[in-house]
């Protein structure tokens, strides 16, 4: 009886495992590989160039391009979603009339893909007949017929306000769960004590949020991360590569101009950037501990 | 510092009425513990006299001061929770300085009374700790510290000591005592459900059942002249035992084979019930005392034993406080002796307390 548990207990363990090496560490494993190839993505015949495509990378002025808009992209779409989701948290945490309905209202676009997300959006930024634009007019500039996404100035940004949209209800419903966790004596402290209404969110509540904000920067920062979609629906990197973010450099260089061994080794580089921060994130996570527990 | 009054206070909640029309005065500087059974509204009223929760009529004035409708912060009073309610992203100091450092109170002045504080309580050394590396005892002394530096004209406890074992317990009792009489006139008003914090740490006690009061009165006031069997069954460990009989025209009490007299004089007559506290009752041999029954239990405690006995006539088994070294063994037939002079006649209308068969 206990041996065939045991059986059963492998076999179920066996399938996870088989999917998640074949699907995740194999094409990890074979990245690596082929960053020191010039292999094409086609043919079976490559060559090995050692650190080359390492060294090349030094060299590509749209590389670094990519690391400026990848840093502003993990940035900002990890500021403004969490930002704007603790601010919407704060605001329908009392018994406001509606806020359930609000509350689902602002958490369904994470139900949506982020193509469909990217749709509405292209939309909404549509130079002559765009919901912004319509509104810009109707509030006294019948001419404006700004071109958010085709500019370079603003493509990069007009993206991140789309995939903040998104991402909003996220950090919003983790921090109504942690806004529910914090004892109402602590709240009826301030109450006591004094507190301003701004003093009791700045110096009591927003720290006793922590733990939340642990959770929301982690989740923001993996997805901004995985940011590609998006991207690739709204602007595809451009115009002339201002939305260019490693990920989408990385997939030009590789699926556009079949330089596979150059794009694992920007991949490579992607993933050692991914390693650090998330490292650096882990060691601060071990202080709150300390303190929250 | 502040006498509290509270007049023919009601609190409902929804269509539940918690508190049902409270009249209290607290003396300036009185020590008051509310005591009472869980759901009997002892933390509504606290929270009502803090403001918390707003009462649903009645009036609660400080000093003659309508304070009904003002809000908790202008009430000048202080509170400390049985969770202790610390902030934990704070370090000690800051907790204790917290109140101040939301007012316009210089950095200076701040730091001269968070060390004046942390010195009363003991707590000089642990000012730059955070909550998490504290003892249970030591965080409830840093709440207790973060309520005395504002000088509170009111001090409100919400059963402060439950969250710590029974030995910090009876030390964190003792602190609080020595804190009243440190601080001097200080208005404490300290909700507990533990009969000996309220016995030993209070000028008068407070029995609420179902969000009335049963009995105001000091301690030992309470204790040897309950105003009804509930306060008489609630107050006192073990409780006090209660024996039905029939008084009769010349005020002896007869139960069972017995007739007694008590000496305290009562109004009572016809049906009654008899109360005596497991002190008051002696052991004998059989065919000696009041009446005979049958020992079901021993509980020795060391000091003293407690000894559970049976009889046809009894209800329920009654209970006799012994001496600890007893060689007495289960379901031998003693006699039992009563102290006439502190027997407690109730009327058998007179609220009970529920008590488990």
């Amino acid at each position: 009886m206990e041996t065939q548990n045991r059986l059963w207990r492998v076999l179920l363990l066996a399938l996870p495992i088989l999917v998640f090496s074949v699907l995740v560490i194999w094409p990890l494993l074979s990245s690596f590989y082929y960053s020191f190839t010039n292999w094409n993505g086609f043919n079976r015949d490559y060559e090995f160039l050692g650190l080359r495509n390492f060294a090349k990378i030094w060299t590509d002025r749209l590389f670094f391009n990519a690391i400026v808009n990848t840093t502003i992209w993990m940035v900002a779409a990890l500021v403004l979603p969490t930002l704007t989701g603790l601010f919407l948290a704060l605001l329908l945490d009392r018994q406001v009339r509606g806020a359930r309905i609000f509350k689902t209202v602002f958490y369904l676009p994470i139900c949506l893909s982020a193509i469909v997300v990217g749709q509405i959006w292209i939309w909404i930024y549509q130079p002559d007949w765009g919901l912004l634009n319509t509104f810009v007019k109707l509030a006294g500039n019948p001419d404006f017929n700004y071109a958010w996404l085709a500019r370079p100035d603003s493509a990069l940004f007009a993206v991140i306000v789309a995939w903040s949209w998104q991402q909003t209800g996220l950090s919003m419903v983790i921090y109504l769960a942690g806004l529910t966790s914090i004892p109402s004596e602590m709240l009826e402290v301030c109450e006591i004590e004094g507190a301003t209404a701004w003093q009791r969110i700045w110096r009591v509540v927003i720290p006793l949020l922590t733990p939340s904000t642990v959770v929301v920067v982690a989740l923001s920062m993996i997805n901004s991360l995985k940011g590609f979609d998006i991207l690739y629906i709204m602007t595809g990197g451009g115009p002339f590569n201002s939305s260019d973010t490693l990920a989408m450099h990385m997939y030009n260089e590789s699926f556009k101009k079949y330089l596979m061994g150059y794009g694992s080794a920007i991949s490579v580089v992607l993933f050692l950037i991914a390693l650090t921060v998330i490292g650096v994130y882990f060691r601060q996570l071990r202080k709150v501990d300390e303190i929250y527990g | 510092m502040a006498r509290v009054e509270l007049r023919n206070i009601h609190k409902s909640f929804g269509a539940t009425e918690v508190i049902r029309g409270v009249d209290l005065t607290i003396g300036s500087g009185e020590f008051m513990v509310f005591v009472g059974p869980s759901g009997c509204g002892k933390s509504t009223i606290l929270r009502l006299i803090s403001g918390l929760e707003s009462v649903s009529s009645g009036q609660i004035l400080f000093d003659g001061e309508d304070m009904t409708r003002t809000a908790p912060s202008k009430r000048q009073l202080a509170m400390v929770f049985q969770s202790y309610a610390l902030f934990p992203h704070l370090t000690v100091a800051e907790n204790i300085g917290f109140g101040l450092s939301l007012g316009k109170t210089p950095k200076t002045e701040i730091t001269r009374r968070v060390t004046e504080v942390a010195k009363i309580l003991q707590l000089d050394s642990l000012l730059d700790r955070t909550p998490r590396q504290l003892s249970g005892g030591q965080r409830q002394r840093v709440a207790i510290g973060r309520s005395i530096i504002r000088n509170p004209k009111v001090f409100l406890f919400d059963e402060p000591l439950s969250n710590l074992d029974a030995a910090l317990r009876v030390s964190m009792r003792l602190e609080i005592a020595r804190l009243h009489r440190k601080l001097g006139d200080v208005t404490m008003i300290y909700v507990t459900h533990d009969q000996i914090e309220a016995m030993t740490l209070a000028d008068r006690i407070v029995v609420l059942n179902g969000g009335r009061i049963e009995q105001v009165g000091t301690p030992m006031e309470v204790y040897e002249n309950p105003a009804n069997t509930f306060v008489a069954g609630f107050v006192g460990a073990p409780s006090m035992n209660f024996i039905r009989c029939c008084v009769d025209g010349d005020g002896v009490a007869r139960f069972g084979p017995a007739g007694i007299r008590p000496t305290r004089p009562h109004e009572v007559s016809g049906d009654a019930l008899l109360g005596i506290r497991p002190e008051h009752l002696a052991l004998v041999d059989s065919g000696q005392g009041t009446f005979d029954a049958e020992i079901e239990l021993v509980e020795r405690l060391g000091a003293e034993s407690l000894v559970y006995l049976r009889a046809p006539f009894l209800e329920r088994a009654i209970t006799v406080r012994a001496g600890g070294a007893l060689g007495l063994s289960e379901q031998k037939l003693v006699g039992v002796q009563v102290d006439l002079t502190n027997l407690h006649v109730f009327s058998p209308s007179s609220p009970t307390l529920k008590q488990d068969p």
